[in-house]
């Protein structure tokens, strides 16, 4: 059996999925993540994380048609699945419920100084 | 160059063509494009930003990690696949090894004895070859020595006038450094008595030897306090190592101090510095270093070329080729030597003009590479190195041989696996594989263990060789050897196995058709010969060395080294020694008692001298003569014996002029009737008597010509003693010496374990041997054995109806036996003659020798018949013995 829990770099790439649309194929996925994280990666980690989640069926690719840049090489273009979307949805759900169990859950009611 | 990167930026600018091919290479077909495309992407846009270099570098760093096993393609991770396959070999195999107990451990006990063999003689060897190998400058510093070579003689020596280091220093601009150095006894060089002026009892010390300061510098010696360029710059300064500084001045830096030798309270020497102790692995092993800044032993002494005395060492310019250097100290010959020769007349010129050198010896080369060298310093022999290493290959051969052996003469009982696995399509590849699979893995395991033994046995061996090894667990290397080393063996020792094994036909073999294990018997049995050629030849070996040892400590020297103790550091006694002496003598156990420092073993004094006939000096060849100051109770004391004349006479005042020669130095000068002839070196002696040759060098050269001549002081007393009570003799004798020096404990050693102890190296060398002898005949016994055990497996039921038939208990023994002994026999034929030519090649050494009677073989051969005869008759006598209706029974 496939596992099919998400874990915190897969939710990640997933989201960053969604957010590039058409444009979504690992070089731009990995641009994508260092600039919004500021931590570096190597394609091939997105690349491998990408192909698992295919295998997960939270992704499906396809080639896109091939262009004058990047030599005439076509791009493999990712989108999200409905059970994809849905993984990320329950993600976010659980975590939201966590933050709602969370006591004092606004940040200015905080009492900082009860840590240090 | 701004411009000119643009104008090429076409070529400049592409991504790494190989990381393109490797990348290809690893990665799955229809991964290609995307990703080639993807990295491509991120080439151009690292480029934007960054430099062409960082570009590529981040390129391959890409292409690394698409090795992922996502994205590499099968056909690579293919032996994934086998590694399965591979389990299942091992699998297999550990069963196999577990099904046999016997001849598995037979195997990895033969193994085992020969991997720890191996791995002790590899540690031995690596000690002997680390010798000197530790200065930074190591190519550029040498010993000079002299070389005296025509069709007679081929003398190598390494002592020169006090000049000659300050010459080659001057003359040559190749010579950066040169020092001095006095290993000999020699005024302080030697051992003194040694105290701190602030204190007053005296201790013994030895390894005192007198130095340059630029020695300090060309033999990089370490300084722990003290400054390597200064501490022996001032004169009567000495350089202590670290062990006597902690000893005499424990937890203190002693650098200022002053110390008092042999009481010369007149004479102080300051230390100038504390030195690391030698490494055990330096051809130097001293503990006091003497200055020889501004010492002059006597007047004139060190400007002239008629006493040599001094050890050079030199570093050269870098980059200066010693042969060429050697080539032009031809003049330092002709100016000085020849000049001095001349003006003294000496008849040797023309000898020294012709066949004398002075050359360069490489400091790495001492220790292993002195052979022939007049060199007091301990020293190792490249060929033994290279002798041991030989040996323990061989006995590794035969480990290997064993399991070979056992392989093939066993594969009946694998025949059947291996046609079954071919049926189910294995390749003959696969099946070598395993069966190397197989031998790795009784090579590992042997390893482990043998390796394991190695380390229990090494304080065992450590004393054979006399060495102090440490076994190198914690060296990173240790690890990746085993490994290796396993591997290899694994696969000399598997190769002929496995593609034997491999080689069966299945359809031979599933119809029953081998022949259970008696093919290329022919081979095993060449085998069983040469293991035991092997080892008859170790066994001749260990007897002859025996022998040699015990004629060298029996053979008749010409004294008598038994029941003699030699005291010494008498000479703080001064004028009471003769008293001293006089004391020794009335005791009642002592028989006779004689002053002298020349003792016929090595350690104590020699004096070269050059003797002529009276007055012939300018005319004849000089003799060279060891000419020793003994008092006349010398040759009574030592049961040496006069042939002719007289020996010295305690009141003859007249004997100051007396001499006693030895007979080979009557024989030199040409003297048939010696007695009362006038011989001269620098003085004129007149001849009284005439000793009987006697060994006082190692019996590896012939008998010297040498003499005596009187006088009554000395650093050693030797004493006679007459009863078998040793102790009771010591008892007194040192009740006499604390009485006469109170302040100074007693320090003696006998003559004959100084005699012992000059020939430790050969003892050394037999007890090596007698162990890799040993070693070899388990061995080959446990193959043997192994063997035997596997015939009689094979043929018990032929021996059960053999003995129902009535065949007697002899008749069985003899044909079960019969076939293995005369394979020894054939190994004994082969082995002797070698055994013969190897150890005639080692006497070679000694001019005084046993010579290698048949018995030897005779010895040797029947050991290892009778060792062979009682390993195979174990199981035979066992299979004899059966009742037969046991292994009929089920036919």
């Amino acid at each position: 059996m496939k596992e099919t829990r998400l874990g915190d770099f897969e939710e990640t790439i997933l989201l960053l999925v969604g957010i590039l649309g058409e444009e979504a194929y690992a070089f731009k996925i990995a641009e994508e993540f260092e600039s919004q994280t500021e931590r570096p990666v190597s394609i091939g980690a997105v690349h491998s994380t990408l192909s698992r989640l295919g295998d997960k069926g939270f992704l499906k690719s396809e080639m896109s048609s091939s262009t004058a840049e990047r030599g005439g090489r076509r791009k493999r273009i990712y989108t999200i699945t409905a059970s994809g979307q849905s993984a990320l949805a329950a993600s976010r759900d659980f975590k939201l419920s966590l933050w709602k169990q969370y006591p004092d859950f606004a940040a200015d009611n905080l009492n900082w100084e009860i840590l240090s | 160059m701004k411009s000119k990167e643009n104008t090429t930026k076409s070529n400049h600018n592409l991504p790494p063509p190989l990381a393109e091919k490797f990348l290809c290479w690893f990665l799955k077909a229809e991964l290609a494009e995307e990703v080639l495309g993807d990295l491509d992407e991120k080439f151009y846009s690292v480029l934007e930003k960054q430099s062409p270099f960082r570009a590529k570098i981040n390129y391959w760093y890409q292409v690394f990690n698409y090795l992922r096993p996502f994205a590499i393609r099968h056909s690579i991770t293919g032996n994934l696949n086998q590694y399965a396959m591979f389990q299942n070999y091992v699998l297999i195999g550990w069963r196999n090894l577990l099904r046999n107990k016997m001849y598995s451990a037979i195997k990895i006990g033969g193994f085992t004895l020969g991997i720890t063999a191996c791995f002790l003689i590899a540690l031995y060897m690596r000690d002997e070859l680390s010798y000197d190998q530790f200065y930074t400058n190591k190519g550029n510093i040498y010993r000079v020595y002299n070389e005296f070579k025509n069709e007679e003689h081929d003398e190598k020596w390494l002592s020169f006038p006090a000049s000659m280091a300050k010459i080659m220093k001057n003359d040559y601009p190749e010579v950066e450094k040169s020092g001095r150095l006095i290993p000999y006894d020699f005024f302080f060089a030697g051992g003194n008595q040694f105290r701190r002026e602030n204190q007053e009892q005296n201790t013994y010390e030895e390894g005192f030897v007198y130095a340059d300061q630029n020695l300090l510098e060309i033999l990089e010696i370490p300084m722990i306090y003290g400054n390597q360029e200064t501490a022996l710059a001032e004169p009567n300064t000495i350089v202590i190592s670290r062990n006597k500084a902690e000893k005499y001045f424990p937890g203190q830096n002693p650098v200022g101090e002053t110390i008092i030798l042999n009481e010369e309270v007149s004479r102080p020497f300051k230390i100038g510095g504390v030195m690391e102790n030698f490494p055990s692995n330096s051809h130097l092993n001293y503990d006091f270093l003497l200055t020889l800044t501004g010492e002059e032993f006597w007047e004139g002494e060190q400007t002239t070329w008629g006493a040599w005395n001094y050890n050079v060492y030199v570093q050269l310019v870098d980059g200066t080729n010693p042969l060429d250097l050697e080539e032009k100290l031809d003049a330092i010959k002709e100016t000085y030597y020849v000049g001095y020769l001349r003006e003294t007349g000496d008849q040797t010129l023309a000898d020294v003009e012709k066949y004398q050198k002075f050359r360069l010896q490489p400091v790495p080369d001492i220790y292993l590479r002195s052979t022939g060298m007049h060199d007091i310093a301990k020293t190792g022999d490249i060929r033994f190195v290279w002798l041991f290493g030989v040996v323990a290959l061989f006995i590794l051969l035969l480990a290997c041989i064993n399991f070979i052996n056992l392989s093939t003469a066993k594969s009946a009982n694998r025949a059947r696996e291996v046609g079954l696995r071919k049926v189910l399509g294995s390749y003959k590849s696969h099946l070598i594989s395993q069966f190397l699979t197989e031998s790795m893995l009784y090579s590992l395991i042997s390893f482990v263990l043998g390796i394991a033994l190695a380390g229990l046995v090494l304080p065992l061996f450590n004393r054979l060789s006399g060495k102090s090894m440490i076994f190198p667990w914690n060296e990173w290397w240790l690890i990746p050897f085993i490994l290796l080393c396993a591997g290899v063996i694994g696969l000399l020792a598997g190769i002929y196995p496995s593609f034997y094994l491999s080689g069966f036909k299945p359809i031979e073999i599933l119809k029953g058709n081998l022949s259970r294990g008696s093919k290329s018997s022919g081979i095993r049995s060449t085998m069983v010969v040469f293991q035991f050629a092997i080892s008859i030849i170790l066994i001749i070996g260990t007897f002859v060395i025996y022998r040699q040892m015990q004629f060298i400590l029996n053979t008749k020297l010409g004294y008598d080294k038994e029941q003699v103790v030699m005291i010494q550091g008498i000479n703080t006694l001064g004028a009471k020694q003769i008293s001293f002496k006089s004391e020794l003598k009335r005791l009642p156990e002592v028989q006779n008692v004689t002053i002298s420092d020349f003792l016929p073993v090595e350690g104590t004094k020699r004096d070269q001298n050059p003797f002529w006939k009276e007055g012939k000096s300018k005319e004849d060849k000089s003799v060279g003569v060891q000419k020793w100051q003994v008092d006349e109770d010398y040759i009574s004391t030592m049961g040496m014996k006069i042939i002719d004349g007289r020996d010295f006479e305690e009141e003859m005042s007249s004997d100051s002029q007396a001499i006693i020669i030895n007979q080979k130095m009557a024989h030199e000068l040409g003297l048939e009737n010696p007695v009362g002839v006038r011989i001269q070196n620098w003085q004129v002696y007149t001849i009284v008597g005439v000793v009987e040759d006697f060994h006082f060098e190692s019996l590896k050269g012939e008998i010297r010509p040498l003499c005596f001549i009187k006088n009554n002081y000395g650093s050693i007393v030797s004493v006679k003693v007459k009863s078998e009570d040793m102790k009771s003799a010591l008892q007194s004798v040192t009740a006499v010496w604390d009485e006469f020096a109170p302040n100074q404990p007693i320090r003696y050693t006998f003559l004959d374990e100084s005699y012992a102890r000059m020939y430790e190296d050969v003892q050394q060398t037999g007890r090596i041997f007698t162990s890799f002898a040993v070693l070899a005949v388990i061995i080959a016994c446990l193959g043997l054995f192994a063997l035997s055990a596997f015939m009689v497996e094979q043929r018990r039921k032929e021996i059960s109806i053999r003995k129902v038939l009535g065949a007697s208990f002899n008749n069985l023994f003899g044909m079960l036996t019969f076939n293995y002994l005369k394979l020894v026999l054939i190994a004994l034929v082969i082995a002797a003659p070698v055994g013969w030519y190897l150890m005639q090649e080692w006497l070679n050494d000694y001019e005084y020798k046993i010579s290698i009677t048949w018995d030897v073989f005779f010895i040797a051969g029947l050991i290892t018949v009778i060792i062979a005869v009682l390993t195979i008759s174990y199981e035979s006598i066992r299979a004899v013995r059966k009742n037969p209706a046991a292994s009929l029974r089920s036919e």
